[in-house]
């Protein structure tokens, strides 16, 4: 990335601080409801020094982890049993787009009955919304294997589980990332939607109890972190996994 | 000793739920060190005739004997280059060459002592590190036959390699490739649709007719090597062949193909 793009984003960042400051100092929004960047400021710096915030971040990244290992072994195992039996495709395929469409948050309350206000609840949430989307873009990426790839594998031997772990897991996995992403998307939100629910520990209770304390400036702290946080991991982990691809299979014909 | 027999080979595409007969009963002996081109009009099945003896499709009926033995089965005795080369995008070149010694379980020292020697025949020895995008199409289909001869195979056979190359590159793997074949003794099975190819390379050329298919012709091609893609004395065998073609691409207008 070149330091020309990363001055316009200081430039952009800035620009919307400023206006944030106009419209606080102008009166523009009652106070109550917008505070001033400042305000913000001092909550993260509060959250951040008597370790509310970053104890919240780490346990919601905790359940977000577990969640999101357990989605994603179980999506490319139902990904892989669904492309590999086009039967059970056509059967089962409509279902789960459908399990799909459901939005993370309204499986909170099932969970809530199922599991009570836990770190299961939580991460059931977590995995059912993100499995879906792995499974089904990990059928589509196992589809779209060249089937000259998998010609190549069995005629060298490779058959059953060598098959599948050495020629289509690798072959598709270039593919399966962007079901990754939308799988760790999906998990993220379910998390924090749980979590401002149940109100358990974690970011999504620190908004929960941000609201119930009138504490505009905490909760807006909290959304800048739940931000920042889906930034990082993008740039971390896929944005390198996706450049690790890359440079083994070349630029993208 | 014959090395391997195909006998009666049918089978029927599904042409949009209608079964169309391909291969109507295909009879060929190969020899042991014989290079065997199969030639015909496109659409013919001799593909799928290479996929039935590699294993990877289902013969209606009949069968595949390797050394007398019965196949169904694909097998690394039996090592196939395809025609795009199917090298494997997530791996090295070196691990490309090793992937079968890998699935089959020999150690890494000894798959490395094998790959080295297959790059350094094919003259790659200095790409073993590279992705196979950084390489050019000639150069992936050297990567392909050297991981196809890494396994040492009993037959190895080739989809038409060559097809997707220019004319200097092929002309020169063409010479290459007879000196490999006169080094490893390796069997041979090569299809091809380019009859001066066919002549160049094989000790044999059996020629397939139109659908429904079976092998009309076997020619032997008698002569020395290494031969040059312009000798002008393999054109009496080109000759031969074409005029034996001829006839079917006529059948093949006439059934509107």
């Amino acid at each position: 990335m070149g330091g020309k793009i990363i001055a316009r984003r200081v430039v952009f960042y800035v620009g919307i601080i400023a206006a944030w400051q106009i419209v606080f100092s102008l009166h523009l929004a009652p106070q109550t409801v917008i505070p001033s960047p400042s305000d913000v400021g001092q909550a993260l710096a509060k959250g951040v020094y008597d370790g509310s915030l970053l104890y919240g971040i780490g346990t919601s990244l905790l359940r977000l982890s577990a969640g999101l290992v357990i989605a994603i072994a179980a999506g490319i195992a139902l990904g892989i049993f669904i492309a590999r039996f086009e039967t059970m495709n056509q059967i089962i395929g409509p279902f789960l787009l459908g399990l799909q469409s459901i939005p993370s948050v309204a499986w909170v309350p099932l969970a809530f009955l199922w599991f009570g206000r836990t770190d299961g609840g939580i991460i059931f949430v977590t995995v059912i919304g993100a499995l879906f989307a792995v499974a089904i873009n990990t059928h589509s990426a196992i589809r779209a294997v060249p089937p000259t790839l998998v010609a190549a594998g069995r005629n060298m031997g490779a058959n059953g589980i060598q098959l599948i772990k050495d020629v289509i897991i690798p072959a598709s996995f270039p593919q399966m990332i962007a079901g990754f992403k939308q799988g760790w998307s999906y998990a993220w939100r379910g998390v924090i939607s749980a979590e401002v629910i149940f109100s358990v520990l974690g970011l999504g209770s620190l908004l929960n109890s941000g609201t119930k304390n009138n504490q505009i400036a905490e909760v807006i702290s909290v959304l800048i972190i739940i931000m920042i946080i889906g930034v990082l991991v993008d740039g971390l982990v896929f944005k390198r996994l996706e450049r690790t691809v890359l440079s083994r299979w070349g630029p993208v014909k | 000793m014959t090395k391997l027999q195909a006998r009666n080979i049918v089978k029927h595409f599904d042409h949009n739920g209608t079964p169309i007969l391909a291969l109507d009963g295909v009879n060929l002996d190969v020899e042991e060190g014989d290079f065997v081109c199969l030639v015909g009009p496109s659409g013919c099945g001799k593909s799928t005739f290479l996929n039935i003896i590699a294993g990877l499709e289902k013969p209606d009926s009949g069968e595949i004997l390797l050394n007398g033995k019965l196949i169904d089965t694909p097998g690394p005795d039996r090592t196939m280059v395809f025609q795009e080369g199917a090298l494997f995008p997530w791996l090295k070149v070196v691990d490309n060459v090793e992937f079968g010694l890998k699935i089959a379980g020999i150690p890494k020292e000894e798959r490395r002592q094998i790959s080295k020697r297959y790059l350094d025949m094919m003259q790659l020895e200095k790409f073993s590190e590279s992705y196979t995008y950084q390489l050019s199409t000639g150069m992936k289909q050297r990567v392909a036959i050297a991981r196809a001869l890494a396994m040492d195979p009993e037959i190895l056979l080739m989809d038409e390699p060559f097809a997707a190359l220019d004319s200097q590159t092929r002309d020169l793997l063409f010479v290459e490739l007879q000196l490999i074949w006169e080094r490893t003794k390796k069997t041979i099975i090569f299809v091809t649709h380019n009859i001066a190819e066919s002549v160049v390379l094989g000790s044999k050329v059996a020629i397939f007719k139109h659908r429904p298919s079976r092998i009309k012709k076997e020619i032997v091609i008698d002569y020395r090597r290494p031969r040059l893609a312009e000798d002008e004395n393999l054109l009496k065998y080109q000759h031969a062949i074409i005029q034996e073609l001829k006839n079917e691409v006529i059948e093949q207008k006439k059934s509107g193909d």
